[in-house]
């Protein structure tokens, strides 16, 4: 149960290669946080660096308010699952999982036993008798009003057992087991069991041992598709479950979405965003975040924002689109004026309008994937922009689902409240707080912006 | 020269525009075509007919990769002399500045090492760094001082005095240099033993300023399977190599620059001495009346690649071809062909080559069967057969001997060509033989390069096979001199000078020589192996 | 429509019978030296070199000469099998240090260590006898009581070997030593809890190799033993009755003490072909 600060952390390699750049990050206690990006981007580097697998170059980590810098990964009170398994081959899955059991030595606090309670009585008793049978010498008193002290501390506090007993490790092992559905296979070699499988023998080696902090790396990406999405729920009852602070790491974006009670969105080594993961579809603070949260990516246009009087319109295929609402006062707010902008607006936020009007644009369909409940269609425009929608089939009329082919004009509307409104030069998204971080060019980060 | 244009070339008389021609040809023709190159892209290169890209490949090997390959090598020398440099400096700055701002136990342990480790508390270091300057001083006064004063001369008190009788307290040449050398090889390890104890001190400053935990000896303990656990398993490897390899190696080199051999041998007869590059002159000119020596030394480097060369590829194609005969699809029992020829590996070299030998003795098995088809019995390996057929023999022998173990190589790496590529290669019409020099053969040579290379230089090394099957003969006279046979190699012959002639300096100079072929052929190969580096993609 | 001369079925059969006439043959000849070694070592006629194979007159003797008390071959056999099962303890220990360190650890010295070994192995290995020589015989450990001197020499530098076992190493994943140490062990607990367990093969590849070693051995054995018959190994020992001095009388004696030599060695390494056969492979690929 623990707080992770990373602190001004970087990673830099031999050879002055920076995998990571001053990294800021407060992970509370018991939440779920998720590093997610391309690869490359330091993510993973990131979460090695809290495991102790890697050196941090500059800055600092702290677990539990402690800095664990120069502390190596098993003194950390970690746990981690590895993305290839990392299952120990000569071992069975109960000895995988027992691993990190049989190795703690540390002493450890159990209650006494009834019988031993009373054995402690008998004896504290014992050595009253001894005091009062002792009056007149002072150090055998002294001593033993000491021992009878030690007694009743040791007492209150409960017996202190090195490790864990063949019993503790049973139980805990077979629980873990029980909770991944795992039980049969406690006597195979990971050899003889499937990808998923042996996934969940990995997760259950991370569950049994008490640990502050719990690591994924990548776990379901060695798995198949439907097997991933099964696991991804697990993951979810898991973490219900087990209930510490989760880091974990993904390159896509819909296990980031759907795990996440917040996502750090990198780039190259730096953070792009930290956000829950409305924040990061809604209000991306760059158009990096913008287009690698979502699916189809989204759709930018190089275009302006109008300001005109109080109102504010974007300029699109020679249409002035009003924008009203939220976004508008937004804008206002902000004082935005009439410029150049790069105007984001997600696939699924795209109409597909059954007439023409002064708000729509005409497209041609050029490619239709079917995605069984929607439709992903690639159209483009008469100047030959290129666009992607998402639509629900589920609305459409059989009449409708035929013309969705190559070759057919569709009316497109816009819906002003989804629109993202970036700087052209930096890519940052004009609505964003001060702390947010430029996707083109090199990046700079928010406090030295303000020194330049 | 001047370049000249169409007109002023039409101007020029008969006789100049000859002359013109010449030099054009010699001055820009020539080396246009075979000292310049252009690079290509790889759409022209490929567009270049099969001779043109061969010539193509030929010239970037030599115009680009040869002189890059040597650059690349000359950078790598300059900045490892500039890193000796720079941890030399490094090293001094460290000591003067480690002494400036040091506390007085710092400042102690120059003196007397261990005293800033007591004084923090890391008492098994302590004891460590001054048991070593302890053994180190007491080294130095009793043995080491003496053998070092004297490696200079290398002794001067002579065995035998002007009677040849033998002289009480003489000095041993021999001993000497070994001792020296142990002497300096423990100097440097005590310097960097104090050069530790010093850096302790620095680095536990900083922690004390840092208001971090020194390290215990308990985490010392600790850290001797955990942290430096990599030290902990090296300490005896390293050392076993440093007293057991590199010592006599060093010793050697050092041998080849003395006179060490049977009339000095530095213990009983006479002392020897340092005498330079004699040796190595001598190698070159040395003239015994018929100048032997140099003309043997080309005659035996000569036939050592030539073996080295055939005993590797037929080894190699041959036991290719064995493995992909028992891999064939639907050949049978094919654990049990396999098993016939490993058998042959694991009776011990000695026996089969022995009994080899003995089997192509001139009243051996072999001319047996000779003479019992009515035929006249051959010299296979001895004195009085030509050069030619025992060289051969040995060649076809070493084939008995190698194919096994190449059979086992090449079936590995065989099974790991994907057999998607034969399919692939199958359905766009390659037969047999073309999948087998489009796809096998490539693989494999890709593959297995680097252990070619390693086999090459191994039988260079080959003495097993010819000093047991052959022991150099047959011994042409004015070899014999020089104690060596025509199918001797170098390794061999350096053998036969040290051991059977004790003549210890002129074998530690091949050895040096040995070493410096086999180290220039695998720096060269290793550099230019497309397995090891896959710099140009399209060649 | 043309008619093919020979169906693919029949075409194989050709091809695969050749094949067998091919493998028959090969077998044959890597065979026959040791049929004939073996028909030599029962002939107890003429004791010298004879050119024929088939034995004049059958017989034990040729054996129940070198386990008698004229031969020293009893001596020279145990000899080397001592020699051999220190080497092959030794030798496996030393480079299974060496390898485990320089595959799994990343230090300072390590390239330099690796180019170092890499060129010391590059002068050949006969240089250092005499300076081995004086030190063992500094030692007491030449002549008659070359043995512990051998076994000193045998395992000393065997670090130098370590590349095979090191190009197995490398192929285990870095993540299982990962997920041991974030598990609570130490390196030590790494190396000998999860990947000494998982080297089996390569293990076994090497204790048989360097066990092998030894009974072949002949050039440094030779130089220890400087002659002297209880310090000798069998491969010193038996070239000595090939002598010219010696054949004639002794030739049939050295066939059948390479039958004996041969024998355990062969059966052991039919037992373990499997992983010497691995061993070779991975180590070849590796360079």
């Amino acid at each position: 149960m623990a707080r992770v600060q990373l602190e001004n952390v970087k990673k830099i390699y031999s050879g002055n290669v920076t995998a990571v750049h001053d990294f800021n990050l407060d992970i509370a206690d018991k939440e779920f946080v998720v590093f997610v990006g391309p690869s490359g981007c330091g993510k993973s580097t990131t979460l090695r660096m809290i495991a102790g697998l890697e050196d941090i170059s500059e800055g600092t980590c702290k677990i539990d308010g402690e800095v664990v810098n120069d502390l190596q990964p098993k003194d950390r009170q970690i746990s981690m699952v590895f993305q290839n398994y990392a299952l120990y081959p000569h071992l069975t899955v109960f000895e995988n999982m027992a691993f990190p059991l049989r190795l703690d030595k540390k002493i450890r606090i159990h209650p006494w036993s009834e019988e031993e309670l009373k054995k402690i009585d008998e004896h504290i008793e014992k050595l009253i008798a001894q005091h009062a049978d002792a009056t007149g010498n002072d150090k055998k008193r002294a001593q033993l009003e000491k021992k009878i002290e030690e007694l009743k501390a040791s007492k209150e506090k409960g017996k202190e057992v090195k490790g864990f007993t063949q019993d503790e490790i049973f139980e805990r092992v077979t629980n873990a087991a029980k909770v991944l559905g795992i039980t049969n296979f406690l006597t195979r070699k990971p050899k003889a069991m499937s990808g998923g499988q042996r996934q969940r023998v990995a997760i259950g080696r991370a569950m049994v041992k008490d640990c502050k902090v719990f690591l994924m790396d990548e776990p379901l990406s060695n798995l198949d598709a439907k097997l991933r999405n099964q696991m991804r729920a697990e993951i979810i009852l898991l973490r219900k479950r087990i209930n510490t602070t989760f880091v974990y790491v993904t390159h896509d974006q819909t296990e980031a979405m759907t795990l996440g009670d917040r996502i750090v969105c990198m780039r190259d080594g730096f953070i792009m965003q930290v956000g829950t993961p409305t924040q990061l579809f809604d209000m991306p603070d760059n158009l990096f975040v913008a287009q690698f949260i979502g699916a189809p990516m989204m759709n930018t246009f190089n275009t302006k924002l109008l300001k005109d009087g109080d109102k504010y319109y974007v300029d699109l295929f020679n249409r002035k689109l009003p924008i009203s609402g939220a976004k508008a006062d937004a804008l206002k707010e902000k004082g935005i004026q009439t410029r150049d902008i790069l105007l984001g607006i997600r696939p699924e936020h795209l109409i597909v309008s059954k007439t023409a009007s002064e708000g729509t644009i005409p497209v041609t369909i050029e490619v239709n994937e079917m995605m069984g409940s929607e439709y992903h269609l690639h159209v483009s425009s008469e100047d030959g922009t290129k666009i992607i929608v998402r639509i629900p089939t589920i609305n459409l009329s059989d009449k409708e689902r035929e013309e969705m082919v190559t070759g057919h004009v569709i009316n497109l509307a816009f819906e002003p409240k989804a629109m993202h409104f970036f700087d052209p030069e930096s890519e940052i998204n004009l609505l964003a707080g001060p702390e947010a971080v430029n996707s083109k060019g090199p990046i700079i980060l928010p406090g030295e912006r303000e020194q330049a | 020269m001047e370049k000249l244009d169409k007109d002023s070339y039409l101007k020029l008389s008969k006789w100049k525009r000859f002359v013109y021609k010449f030099k054009y040809f010699f001055l820009i023709t020539i080396p246009r075509v075979f000292f310049k190159i252009e690079i290509l892209d790889a759409l022209s290169y490929l567009k270049l007919n099969r001779w043109q890209k061969l010539g193509y490949k030929i010239k970037y090997f030599y115009l680009i990769k040869i002189p890059r390959f040597f650059k690349n090598l000359g950078l790598k020398i300059w900045k490892g002399i500039k890193g000796f440099g720079l941890g030399v400096a490094h090293f001094f700055k460290n000591l003067f500045v480690t002494f400036k701002e040091g506390d007085k136990f710092t400042k102690l342990s120059y003196l007397f090492m261990g005293v800033g480790s007591f004084a923090r508390g890391q008492i098994l270091r302590g004891i460590l760094f001054a048991l070593m300057e302890i053994v180190f001083i007491l080294y130095m006064i009793l043995t080491g001082g003496y053998y070092l004063g004297k490696l200079n001369s290398l002794g001067l008190v002579q065995p035998l005095d002007a009677d040849e009788n033998l002289v009480a307290n003489a000095d041993n040449s021999f001993r000497i240099l070994l001792y020296g050398v142990l002497t300096i090889f423990f100097i440097v390890a005590f310097i960097y033993t104090w050069y530790l104890n010093i850096k302790q001190n620095r680095i536990n400053e900083q922690i004390k300023k840092d208001e971090k935990a020194i390290a215990t000896t308990k985490d010392d303990l600790r850290a001797v399977v955990d942290q430096q656990f990599h030290r902990t398993l090296l300490a005896l490897p390293t050392l076993g190599i440093i007293v057991f390899t590199l010592l006599p190696i060093v010793f050697m080199i050092l041998v080849a620059f003395t006179n060490y051999d049977k009339n000095h041998n530095g213990i009983s007869n006479a002392l020897f001495g340092w005498v330079g590059f004699d040796n190595f002159g001598q190698l070159f000119s040395w003239s015994n009346g018929t100048n032997t020596f140099s003309a043997t030394f080309g005659e035996i480097l000569l036939w050592t690649l030539i073996w080295a060369f055939f005993a590797t590829f037929t080894n190699y194609f041959l036991g290719l071809v064995v493995a992909m005969l028992i891999n064939k699809k639907g050949i049978k029992l094919k654990k049990v062909w396999r098993t016939i020829l490993v058998m042959s590996i694991a009776v011990p070299q000695f026996i089969s080559l022995l009994y080899i030998k003995n089997i192509f003795a001139f009243d051996g098995i072999i001319n047996d069967i000779i003479k019992f088809f009515g035929g006249q019995p051959v010299h296979f390996m001895d004195d009085q057969a030509s050069p030619l057929m025992v060289r051969v023999t040995v060649i076809l022998i070493n084939i008995w001997i190698g194919i096994p173990y190449l059979m086992l190589v090449t079936t590995g790496i065989l099974m790991n060509i994907p057999a998607d590529l034969y399919e692939s290669a199958s359905i766009d019409g390659a037969n047999v033989f073309q999948q087998y020099t489009k796809i096998t053969l490539p693989y494999m040579l890709f593959v297995t390069g680097p252990y070619l290379l390693t086999s090459f230089t191994g039988n260079m090394n080959n003495f097993n096979v010819i000093y047991l099957l052959t022991g150099g003969a047959p011994h042409p006279q004015e070899m014999l001199k020089v104690n060596a046979g025509q199918t001797d190699l170098l390794i061999t012959w350096l053998f036969k000078l040290t051991i059977d002639d004790s003549n210890y300096a002129l074998g530690a100079v091949l050895g040096i020589i040995v070493f410096i072929i086999v180290a220039v052929i695998s720096l060269i190969v290793y550099n230019i192996l497309p397995s090891t580096k896959n710099e140009e993609a399209f060649q | 429509m043309e008619k093919r001369s020979m169906g693919m079925a029949a075409k194989r059969r050709v091809a695969n019978i050749t094949t067998y006439v091919i493998l028959v043959l090969i077998s044959i000849i890597w065979i026959i030296p040791f049929i004939f070694l073996l028909l030599n070592a029962f002939d107890v006629g003429n004791p010298g070199l004879t050119g024929n194979v088939w034995p004049e007159k059958w017989g034990l003797g040729n054996f129940a000469y070198l386990f008698s008390a004229e031969s020293n071959f009893l001596r020279w056999y145990f000899n080397t099998f001592i020699i051999a099962l220190f080497a092959c303890v030794g030798q496996t220990a030393m480079q299974f240090m060496m390898a485990y360190a320089l595959s799994r650890f990343r230090f300072k010295l390590r390239k330099p260590m690796m180019n170092m070994m890499l060129v010391l192995g590059m002068f050949p290995g006969f240089l250092t006898m005499i300076v081995l020589y004086e030190v063992l015989s500094g030692l007491g450990m030449t002549g008659d009581s070359a043995v512990p001197g051998l076994i000193l020499v045998n395992i000393a530098s065997s670090g130098m070997g370590y590349y095979v076992a090191k190009g197995f190493l490398d192929t285990m994943p870095k993540s299982l030593d990962e997920a041991a140490e974030v598990d609570g062990a130490t390196k030590f607990q790494v190396f000998y809890k999860v990947i000494m367990p998982l080297c089996k093969p390569i293990v076994i590849y090497t204790v048989l190799t360097s066990f092998m070693g030894p009974w072949g051995d002949f050039v440094f054995a030779a130089a220890i033993a400087k002659g002297a018959q209880g310090g000798m190994n069998v491969a010193t020992g038996l070239n000595s009755w090939l002598d010219s001095s010696n054949i004639a009388g002794f030739y049939k004696y050295f066939c059948a003490g390479g039958v004996i030599v041969a024998i355990p060695v062969i059966i052991l390494f039919l037992f373990l072909q499997k992983y010497y056969v691995e061993g070779v492979t991975g180590g070849a690929v590796k360079g």
